[in-house]
């Protein structure tokens, strides 16, 4: 079987969610298929620009082809586009052009995924939001396989993307919820689709001692891992733990790790790793009394997960359904929408009380029942084989004529996700 | 903050969510969420705030008065003809007007009026130019007030935002404050009310106590030499019970409870002095089996430390032991008899002896 992996960046040191999603999936697959990767020549994903040599490279052993973005991301352009978008009333001409805006356009990637169709078996194309799905999934709709990796936020609510939602052979969702809102938003119920989420590549042991000498953690702590940027919800979680810190002189410390956008404020309390090699990070979560989650729109935490692997409850935004889904289906983490729920649960949380142990436990089963990568790999090649077996039923929906397309009849895109049912799905 | 109660391993999150909200609920009174406490601060100011301190339709004050300034008039002159020969009086204008054919033969009223003009408009141009820069400095200077306006409407909204949420803590924080004194008032009454009650408690008598079971430290009967023994009706088990100790070695803290106060003598010596068998031991017996850091002392001082008793007992009022709290019915009760439970009274206290076992609780028997 032959496999491509489309994703928007690819490479060993890209750490965002979706591209080492595409890069564990493209890893773990290769050992049941012939597997390789489509991707651009970009680095950065708010400008896209072409940093790395265009055409083939061995990443871990995986054959990657790397093309040209056409033109860089306006960031500008793309902010007011996206406001005409999400805000007001538009048509579907507005929304091409946002998503020519958007990027990463790189029309000889398309062009390719054309070309090689007839070669390969099945095109995975992660993240469905960007211009590499959207026309990938187009050209080689009976051949497509979405991981759409949707946050609950009003991109995805986009008149332009229901016709892939419903065209694609098949859907990987990453979460309950996820798939909840794709159904609601796009109607696409009869595509075949399955929850499967992302392993992670644990190591067998962690040392949390040595990330503690390493970094001078002397108090117990709680570990934030990812990007400091507010979009993150890094600034309601630094206003929350100051009143905590304030409230509690004796409660747990506030360790970050990841590179920060958003200025960290200076407190003893506050520590500031940077960005960590993948040792120190499983160190430093091992060391956690627990690992806290802020972000309000995740479609999967992989950060979460990896808490859960080594035993470790989790902390998350309430207001983020994804993760408050996966707090209580799991049993394994506590949820906040409040300062006083923040206070109240990382007292509750802390290693020295009761819940600690036993909601890392409920962690590390649930991890083992649904996230490890034997799971995961079935899962894909499941849907692989089903695919293979079944006859291809969904058609991709052609685009309306030119007048039409310049109708200004779409209904603003947030209004649309903020129809959609919300709310974690327990069952 | 309170533990939570787990139960069992299969715990559930959502219980522990409530059992959280619970107990937030619990700490600030009421389960207000931020809108909620927006809306107090908007609406119900009085019910948190001093009214007198704060107007409550602070917030409508502000939005009601925020309106912009307009943009400065230009100023704009110009005289026509019709305003030099217009008149209100109907027959006067008829009659200029049949006239004003005669008047154009003589003047061009139409240059004068354009000269005039003229004039005017270059005379309004520099007072509109100034008349403009004044008005433009004051409207900018409105506009900075207004944006100042907003600037101080968030302030003071916030600032009263934060005042209904100090409020509520604040309440919250006193109503804890009264619980724990009035928690800590009912402790100090239980304490002295039970201190009372010991304090009052008759001593047992003797011959109807219960035979305490041998502590570890007991010696065997056979292991005492028979010399050292106070009373030959007495079970040498409830000598172990009372830490075999000799009872003419009995101490200040030994005396009956009735005449200390209750500074001097910790509750748990208590029972000592209550079980201790009414001295027939000579003083000499007493101090073998005292404390051996003591005993040197008294071996040295032995003969000096039993006159000096001997000089206390004299100098003691008859019939002061049986109303001193001594134990009713006990051989202890008798003036002079050595060793006699109650028989020093505070008043007749002449110091803290340096003789060693008088003050320290001795322990003969049980150090061996």
């Amino acid at each position: 079987m032959k496999i491509a992996i489309v994703v928007q960046r690819y490479g060993a040191d890209i750490n965002g969610g979706a591209e080492l999603h595409a890069r564990y999936v493209a890893e773990r697959l290769a050992r049941h298929a012939e597997v390789q990767v489509l991707t651009t020549c970009a680095r950065d994903y708010i400008t896209w620009k072409n940093e790395l040599p265009v055409g083939e490279e061995t990443v871990n052993g995986i054959k990657v082809l790397r093309f040209p973005v056409t033109a860089p991301r306006n960031p500008d352009d793309f902010g007011k586009r996206s406001v005409a978008i999400f805000e007001k009333t538009h048509s579907l001409a507005e929304e091409l052009a946002w998503l020519e805006s958007e990027g990463p356009t790189s029309k000889a990637l398309i062009k390719h995924i054309g070309r090689i169709q007839a070669e390969v078996d099945f095109f995975v194309f992660f993240s469905a939001r960007y211009y590499h799905a959207w026309h990938g999934v187009r050209a080689v709709a009976d051949k497509a396989v979405l991981v759409p990796t949707a946050e609950r936020e009003p991109s995805i609510g986009a008149a332009i993307f229901g016709p892939i939602f419903r065209g694609v052979r098949a859907i990987m969702y990453n979460s309950l919820e996820e798939r909840a809102m794709i159904q609601a938003v796009s109607n696409n119920r009869q595509v075949p689709g399955v929850v499967v989420g992302i392993g992670s590549n644990i190591p067998e042991r962690v040392q949390p001692w040595r990330a503690k000498r390493k970094f001078n953690l002397k108090r117990p702590y709680a570990l934030y891992i990812g990007r400091i940027d507010a979009n993150k919800g890094c600034a309601e979680l630094f206003e929350y733990f100051l009143r905590y810190a304030t409230m509690y002189p004796d409660g747990l410390d506030l360790v970050l790790a990841g590179s920060a956008v958003l200025p960290i404020p200076k407190h003893p309390r506050i520590k500031h790793l940077g960005f960590v090699s993948d040792e120190d990070k499983f160190d430093a979560l091992g060391g956690a009394d627990f690992l806290v989650m802020p972000s309000p729109y995740e479609s999967l935490s992989m950060v979460a997960l990896e808490a859960w692997a080594l035993g470790r409850p989790v902390l998350v935004n309430g207001n983020c359904d994804v993760l408050r889904g996966q707090a209580m289906r799991s049993n394994a983490g506590l949820y906040y929408e409040s300062f006083e729920e923040f206070a109240e649960t990382m007292y509750a949380l802390e290693a020295s009380g009761p819940l600690n142990q036993v909601l890392g436990r409920n962690g590390r089963d649930f991890f083992k029942r649904h996230y490890a990568w034997p799971v995961i790999e079935r899962k894909y090649l499941e849907m692989f084989e089903r695919l293979k077996k079944e006859p291809s039923k969904t058609t991709i929906e052609p685009l309306p004529g030119w007048f039409a397309r310049r109708k200004k009849n779409v209904p603003p895109a947030a209004g649309v996700v903020d129809a959609a049912p919300k709310g974690p799905v327990l069952r | 903050m309170a533990e939570f109660q787990i139960r069992a391993d299969a715990v559930d999150v959502e219980q522990i969510m409530r059992q959280i909200r619970a107990r937030i609920r619990e700490k600030r009174g009421a389960d207000y969420t931020e809108q909620e406490i927006k809306e107090l601060a908007s609406v119900k100011l009085e019910k948190f705030l001093d009214p007198r301190g704060i107007r409550s339709n602070l917030v409508e004050e502000f939005r009601r008065n925020r309106v912009p300034s307009p943009a400065p008039p230009a100023l704009d002159v110009r005289i026509e003809a019709l305003t030099v020969t217009g008149t209100h009086r109907s027959t006067l204008a008829s009659i200029r007007s049949l006239l004003a054919p005669v008047m154009k033969l003589f003047i061009n009223p139409n240059a004068i009026m354009h000269d005039i003009n003229a004039a005017v408009q270059k005379l309004a141009a520099t007072l509109n130019d100034k008349q403009t820069e004044i008005n433009t400095g004051f409207h900018n200077r409105f506009r900075q007030r207004e944006e100042m306006d907003s600037l101080y409407y968030e302030v003071i909204h916030n600032v009263v935002v934060e005042l209904t949420r100090l409020s509520i803590e604040n309440s919250n924080l006193k109503m804890r404050v009264e619980s724990l004194s009035s928690r800590m008032d009912f402790d100090e009454r239980r304490a002295r009310a039970l201190e009372t009650v010991v304090q009052y408690k008759p001593a047992p008598r003797q011959p109807d106590r219960p035979q305490p079971e041998r502590g570890q430290n007991d010696k065997p009967q056979g292991e005492k030499p028979q010399g050292e023994r106070q009373h030959g009706d007495k079970p040498q088990n409830e000598r172990a019970a009372q830490n075999e100790r000799p009872q003419g070695e009995r101490s200040n803290n030994e005396r009956p409870q009735g005449e200390r106060s209750q500074n001097e003598r910790p509750q748990g010596d208590r029972s000592q002095g209550e079980r201790a068998p009414q001295g027939e031991r000579t003083p000499q017996q007493a101090s073998a089996g005292a404390d051996p850091q003591r005993a040197g002392l008294e071996s040295r001082d032995q003969g000096e430390r039993g006159e000096r008793r001997r000089r206390r007992r004299r100098r003691r009022r008859p019939g002061q032991n049986a109303a001193g709290g001594g134990v009713p019915g006990t051989e202890a009760n008798v003036p002079g008899q050595p060793g006699a439970q109650g028989s020093e009274p505070e008043g007749d206290y002449d110091g803290p002896d340096d003789d060693g076992p008088d003050d320290v609780p001795s322990t003969e028997g049980s150090t061996e």
